[in-house]
C-alpha cells in the first residue's frame, strides 16, 4: 500500500507507531482519514496525537506485543468475523495457526496486557468488520526481542480478514530514516545482494558474480548489532572484526549499551568514518573522510512505500569534500578492484539491470513522474511502476499463497526489579533526526529543543519522588546512567519511562540493552529495566550539564570561547 | 543575482516529501524552501521539511562540517591531521588490504547508509564490500 491510501481506509490499526512525531506528514493522512469517518484503534502504551482520536485506544503494557495480536486473532476467529474464503484460496497454515491462538483468549490475555478482555473484543471485531481495513505499524513492534513474530502476528491479522490485494488494505512498516527502505533495496544488508536476491542463492550469487567479474562469498554477513560482540569477544581470528568502514551513521551515539560500544571502537585496529560533520564515532576514528551532503549531491532515495525518488544538488560544496560514491570508487580502485562511473546515473542504470524488481525504474522515467513504486519490471514508460503489493491476493511465494505464522508471546528480556523498578523506552522527537548533526546544527530547530533532553514520567511517579517539571534527574540502568530533565505528563502509565536517543548529555542509549531479536537483530531500545534518582542540588547539576554541553561540543571541534581544542 | 528554482527530496524520515528550493547560484545559497506537491506529501511539510536545511550554512552550533579527508597519524589517542585526498585513499586501501591478508576478508565490517547519501553510493559500498574485500560482512541502520 502506498501511503496516500491510508486516508481512504475504512478502519486503521496503528499499532506501535507515533506519526505525529516520527513522520509529521503520513500523520496527517491519518488525520485526514478520521475526516473522512474511517475508524482509528491505537496499539500504544502511550496516549499519542492518534490515540487521542482513536474509536478505541489498546494503552498496553510495554513487551506484550503478541499476546495482544494473538488475542485479537482469537476473537476474529472464535466469532466467525474471518475471511474464510480468502483464507482457502489464498493462504496456507492455518489450521496450525489456529492451534496457536486457541489459548489467547481476551481473559487470557487481559492480566498479560493490562488491556480489559471486552475491549480486545471491541477492538477485534472493529477491525475484521469495517473494510478496507489497513495496519501501519512502527518502532513500537520492532524494537523488541520479539519483533518479527509481532510482524507476522499482524500479516495473521490482515490475512485471515482478507485485507490484502486492494487498495487502502494490507499492513505497512512506516520506515524511520529517510533512507532505509534505499539502503535495504541496495542490498546494505549481510544476506541480501541489491533487489532482495539471496546471497546464499547460488543462482543470483553467480548473476552477481558474472556481472563483477569476481567469485563472491556466499556465507551471511556479520549484522551491524553484532559488530560489538564481534570485535571484543570472537575467538576465531578470521572472524573478529579488526577493521570497520562506518559511513554516514554514529554508532557512538545511536547503538544500545554505548559504554561497549566505545570499548569496542577503541579496541577495533581500523576505523574509517565517512561523513559530514563530526560526531561521536569521529573521537574513535583512525580516518576522516570527508562527504558531499545531501543538498551537494545527486541521487535517488526510496521512501517508505517503495517510492523511488530524485535527490538533487541544490549548491556546490564548500571545502575539500567529495560525493560519498566518488570515495568508495577511488579506495576500491585503489585496492585494485578498479570502479569508474562518471555519474549516479551510470551506477544506477548497472544497478537496475541486475535487479529484475528495479529494471523498469530509469532516470527518464523517475523524471518524468516523479515518483516510482517498485515493483517496475519493464523500461517502458507504461509501467509505472506498482502503487500496493499482492494484487488480487497474488503473493511473491512459488504457489503464490501467503502462510500463517503462529508463535508464542514471551516477556521481554530484562524485567523491572528492585534495584530498577521502571522501565524506559527511547521513542523519537518531533523536530530532532536522528542522532542530531544535520537537525541540531539547524537555528531554527536547535531553538525548539536542546540538550539535555527530557524523560517522560507519569505525573503520579512525579509527585511520589517529589519531581518538578524541568528538574534534572539522574536515571540509571545496570550498564550505565546520564542525567536528563524530568517531564510528568499523564500521557504515560506508572512505572513507564520515554526517552529520545538524540542527546549527548540525555544518552538514553547508556541505559539500553543490546539484546536482540533472533531474526532481525533489532536491539530492545523498547524496553528495560530503570531507575530515576532526585538530585538534590539542582544548582550544580545545571552547571554540570552546561560543562559536559561544552566539553564536547569543543571535542566535536567547535570554539566554545573556553579555548578547549580537539 | 541569479535565483534558480530546484525540487528535491526531503534528508528527513521516509515519508518522501518533495520540497522546491530557490537557490542563489551566484551566493551559492539557499533563498526559500517550500513544499511541493509531491505524492506522499501533497504540497505540505512538517517543521523539519521547512527548516532542517540550515546546516548546510555551518552555522557552528553542535559540531564541526568536515571539510579536509584528517589521518590519527600517531596511533588511536593521537590528533587528527588534515591530509590531502591522495593521502587519506592510499592510506585506506592500504591499511584495509594488509588486514584483509592477515585475518582474511571476513575480519572487516562495512556499513551503508540510510540517511542522505542516496541509493547509488549504498549499491557500491556492498559492491565494494562483496567485490572488492570479499565478504557480506555489509549491513546498517535499519536494525537500530
Amino acid at each position: 500500500m502506498g501511503i496516500p491510501e491510508i486516508e481512504d481506509a475504512g478502519c486503521l490499526l496503528c499499532f506501535g507507531y507515533n506519526g505525529a512525531d516520527s513522520h509529521p506528514i503520513v500523520a496527517r493522512r491519518i488525520v485526514r482519514g478520521r475526516q473522512k469517518g474511517m475508524k482509528i484503534i491505537c496499539a500504544d502504551p502511550r496516549v499519542t496525537e492518534t490515540a487521542r482520536i482513536s474509536d478505541i485506544h489498546l494503552q498496553l503494557k510495554g513487551g506484550s506485543n503478541l499476546a495482544l495480536v494473538n488475542a485479537m486473532a482469537n476473537v476474529i476467529w472464535t466469532e466467525g468475523l474471518a475471511d474464510t474464503k480468502f483464507i482457502e484460496e489464498h493462504t496456507k497454515g492455518f489450521e496450525d495457526f489456529v492451534k496457536v491462538i486457541e489459548k489467547y483468549t481476551p481473559e487470557y490475555a487481559e492480566p498479560i496486557t493490562h488491556i480489559p478482555a471486552e475491549t480486545i473484543r471491541k477492538a477485534a471485531r472493529m477491525y475484521a468488520t469495517t473494510k478496507p481495513a489497513m495496519i501501519l505499524y512502527g518502532m513500537g513492534v520492532c524494537q523488541f526481542t520479539q519483533a518479527v513474530d509481532v510482524v507476522k502476528g499482524l500479516a495473521n491479522l490482515a490475512l485471515m480478514t482478507g485485507n490484502f490485494g486492494g487498495p487502502a488494505m494490507g499492513i505497512g512498516p512506516v520506515r524511520g530514516q529517510n533512507n532505509v527502505q534505499g539502503a535495504c533495496d541496495m542490498g546494505a544488508l549481510p544476506n541480501s545482494y541489491p533487489g532482495y536476491q539471496n546471497v546464499t542463492d547460488p543462482e543470483a550469487r553467480a548473476k552477481f558474480e558474472k556481472a563483477w567479474g569476481v567469485s563472491l562469498p556466499g556465507e551471511i554477513g556479520c549484522p551491524i548489532t553484532h559488530v560489538p560482540h564481534r570485535i571484543l569477544h570472537e575467538k576465531d581470528e578470521k572472524k573478529r572484526i579488526h577493521a570497520y568502514y562506518i559511513f554516514g551513521e554514529d554508532p557512538a551515539q545511536s547503538d544500545p549499551d554505548l559504554a561497549e560500544v566505545r570499548e569496542a571502537l577503541d579496541k577495533c585496529d581500523f576505523v574509517v568514518m565517512q561523513d559530514i560533520y563530526m560526531n561521536k564515532t569521529g573521537l574513535y576514528a583512525d580516518v576522516i573522510l570527508p562527504a558531499a551532503a545531501w543538498g551537494e549531491n545527486e541521487g535517488i532515495y526510496t521512501c517508505a512505500d517503495r517510492g523511488f525518488q530524485r535527490v538533487r544538488k541544490l549548491i556546490e560544496p564548500e571545502g575539500d569534500v567529495k560525493p560519498d560514491w566518488q570515495i568508495i570508487a577511488e579506495i576500491s580502485t585503489a585496492m585494485g578492484y578498479p570502479m569508474n562511473y562518471k555519474n549516479t546515473e551510470e551506477i544506477w542504470n548497472e544497478m537496475i539491470d541486475l535487479c529484475p524488481s528495479f529494471k523498469g525504474a530509469t532516470y527518464e522515467k523517475i523524471e518524468k513522474y516523479g515518483c516510482v513504486q517498485w515493483p517496475c519490471r519493464d523500461k517502458s514508460m507504461e509501467d509505472k511502476g506498482t502503487p500496493y503489493l499482492h494484487k488480487d491476493g497474488i503473493f511473491g511465494t512459488k504457489d503464490h499463497k501467503a502462510l500463517f505464522y503462529g508463535t508464542d508471546w514471551h516477556p521481554p528480556v530484562e524485567l523491572e526489579n528492585d534495584q530498577y523498578p521502571m522501565t524506559l523506552s527511547t521513542v523519537r522527537e518531533v523536530g530532532h533526526y536522528s542522532v542530531r548533526t544535520m537537525t541540531g546544527n539547524c537555528r531554527t530547530l536547535r531553538n525548539l529543543e536542546d540538550e539535555p533532553g527530557w524523560v517522560q514520567m507519569n505525573t503520579g511517579d512525579c509527585e511520589r519522588m517529589g519531581l518538578k517539571k524541568g528538574e534534572l534527574v539522574k536515571i540509571l540502568s545496570k550498564r550505565g546512567y546520564c542525567i536528563t530533565r524530568c517531564l510528568p505528563t499523564d500521557r504515560v502509565e506508572p512505572g513507564a519511562t520515554y526517552m529520545t536517543y538524540q542527546w549527548w548529555i540525555g544518552a538514553c542509549n547508556e541505559l539500553t540493552t543490546a539484546k536482540l531479536d533472533p531474526i532481525s537483530n533489532t536491539p530492545e531500545y523498547k524496553y528495560c529495566a530503570c531507575r530515576v534518582e532526585k538530585i538534590e542540588d539542582q544548582e550544580w547539576a545545571e552547571r554540570h550539564v552546561m560543562e559536559l554541553y561544552d566539553d564536547i561540543r569543543a571535542q566535536m571541534g567547535i570554539d566554545t570561547g573556553k579555548g578547549a581544542e580537539a | 543575482m541569479a535565483l534558480k528554482q530546484v525540487q528535491t527530496t526531503c534528508p528527513y524520515c521516509g515519508a518522501g516529501c518533495q520540497i522546491m528550493f530557490t537557490v542563489d547560484s551566484d551566493a551559492n545559497k539557499i533563498v526559500e524552501a517550500v513544499p511541493a506537491k509531491g505524492r506522499t506529501n501533497d504540497g505540505t511539510l512538517c517543521l523539519k521539511g521547512h527548516y532542517g536545511w540550515d546546516y548546510l550554512n555551518d552555522p557552528q552550533i553542535l559540531t564541526r562540517r568536515l571539510r579536509k579527508p584528517m589521518i590519527r597519524k600517531g596511533g588511536k589517542k593521537a590528533p587528527l591531521e588534515e591530509v590531502s585526498w591522495q593521502e587519506a585513499i592510499s592510506y585506506v586501501a592500504k591499511r584495509l588490504k594488509e588486514i584483509k591478508e592477515k585475518y582474511g576478508p571476513d575480519s572487516i565490517m562495512g556499513t551503508g547508509s540510510a540517511r542522505g547519501a542516496g541509493n547509488e553510493a549504498n549499491y557500491l559500498m556492498q559492491k565494494f564490500m562483496r567485490a572488492c574485500i570479499g565478504t557480506n560482512n555489509v549491513d546498517h541502520c535499519a536494525r537500530i
